[in-house]
């Protein structure tokens, strides 16, 4: 490195304006400047030689540009007059009639009732006998078969419906079933699971089970049976005996040739229609039980 | 370089050329006009310019277009009627600096292009030799000749009073 002295110093000023000096130079520099007042006065007026950057913009730029044409939209506001008019409302949903199962089983309990017993044919309480043969006990002796269908076993379970009056109505319940929930459960737990698993199922049940929504019986109350029992017997006695406490004359009423209808209050309901309803019902409920399972 | 390189050298480096001519020229047309025949010339040699040399090249074809129009403006002879006119004439709005631009009209245009390079680019001296097909030496004396005549056209009696 040179040293700097009076007769190369402006050399070094014009350089250091120019910023090609390294930082030994600067150092050197600034230290004879501050030895020497005058030069750096006169630094100070070589700087003032330095032109400030300006920012200055080419006008035309934009034509300059190859394939590109750049456009500046300037923002309008442009307002819709009839912008009132495009607003739209969602339809109103339907309401969502929440059916209650209760009521439905309710009026399907009592059309049975009136079914079986003909509480409309003006007769308070119909007394049946085990032997009678008339028309009305045709009417409500029915054989109810209920088949269970669980993912485990295939097993059937009868169940006997008879009535010889509303208040001392018995159900024999005569089942095969070999599960293993049912051999600790109780009566009422076993009627309930029966009622769960029964492919074919009492009127009420039908009932109860056709306008199923989501394709499972959502409440299925063991009162249906309940209310259709006076003495509750106790199932696992059942099941092993398979034989009632009493023995129940069943009339078979397919065989009953005379008697091919039913009465619904003042309407006049063919059995076989009827029965024919209880079957759909029961395959309906079936199916959906199935499903049930296989989710 | 692609088409793409070409375009955002446009981008980067227009203003910066534009400001190199128009600070020689003092006249805004005559810029302009350099300005797209340096960017027509790197656009015709795209092929043959790396995109890191595109400011170098640019500003290569710039100078040299600048000293051939001066060149030509002189022997035309156009060049103090363009001064007078005030739609083309460069305005200055700081009175400093006007006195600063007034002292760079003084200089010839080698040493005004090597001031506008340095002050304004930050070239190096070797970077303005390649430029102006200069030296490294010729370009630091002529640089520094510039600035000694600048200092004395700023603090002569004239521009005190």
């Amino acid at each position: 490195m040179q040293n700097i002295n009076l007769h190369n110093y402006q050399d070094f000023l014009l350089r250091y304006i120019d910023e090609e000096l390294d930082l030994r130079e600067t150092e050197a520099l600034l230290a004879f400047v501050a030895v020497y007042p005058a030069v750096g006065e006169e630094l100070e007026s070589l700087q003032s030689t330095k032109l400030d950057i300006e920012t200055i913009t080419c006008p035309s730029k934009a034509l300059l540009y190859k394939n590109i044409f750049p456009v500046i939209v300037e923002p309008t506001t442009i307002v819709y007059p009839n912008k009132q008019k495009l607003f739209k409302k969602e339809k109103e949903k339907a309401p969502v009639i929440l059916l209650k199962w209760w009521a439905v089983g309710a009026a399907a309990v009592f059309i049975f009732i009136v079914a079986r017993y003909g509480m409309f044919n003006g007769e308070a309480g119909v007394i049946l006998t085990k032997n009678s043969s008339s028309k009305n006990i045709a009417q409500k002796n029915s054989v109810v078969k209920a088949e269970t269908s669980t993912a485990s076993n295939a097993t059937k379970s009868n169940a006997v419906v008879t009535s010889e009056s509303l208040a001392s109505t018995n159900i024999v319940i005569n089942q095969r079933i070999a599960t293993n929930t049912l051999e600790s459960s109780s009566f009422g737990d076993i009627a309930y699971h029966t009622i769960q698993n029964a492919s074919t199922v009492t009127a009420s049940e039908a009932e109860h089970t056709i306008p199923s929504y989501n394709g499972s019986i959502i409440d299925v109350k063991p009162t249906v049976i309940a209310e259709l029992t006076v003495a509750p017997i106790a199932l696992n006695e059942a099941a092993e005996t398979q034989e009632p406490n009493e023995t129940i004359e069943t009339i078979d009423t397919e065989a009953a040739s005379s008697n091919r209808s039913v009465m619904v209050g003042a309407f006049e309901i063919d059995k076989d229609k009827f029965r024919g309803l209880f079957r759909k019902a029961n395959v309906l409920f079936k199916n959906k039980e199935n499903n049930k399972n296989e989710k | 370089m692609t088409e793409k390189d070409y375009n955002e050298s446009v981008l980067l480096y227009a203003d910066n050329v534009y400001r190199f001519i128009v600070k020689n020229l003092r006249h805004t047309e005559d810029a302009e006009d350099i300005v797209q025949s340096a960017f027509e010339k790197l656009w015709i040699h795209k092929d043959n310019v790396e995109p890191s040399k595109a400011k170098s090249y640019l500003f290569t074809v710039a100078y040299h277009l600048l000293i051939d129009h001066t060149r030509k403006a002189k022997r035309i002879s156009l060049q103090e009627s363009f001064e007078n006119d005030t739609q083309t004439a460069y305005q200055e709005n700081k009175a400093l600096k006007k006195v600063l631009h007034d002292a760079l009209a003084t200089l010839n245009e080698t040493q005004r292009s090597l001031v506008l390079l340095k002050d304004y680019e930050g070239y190096s001296y070797e970077e303005i030799g390649e430029i102006t097909k200069l030296t490294t030496d010729q370009v630091r004396v002529y640089l520094h000749r510039a600035r000694l005549k600048l200092r004395n056209y700023l603090i002569s009696p004239q521009q005190v009073l």
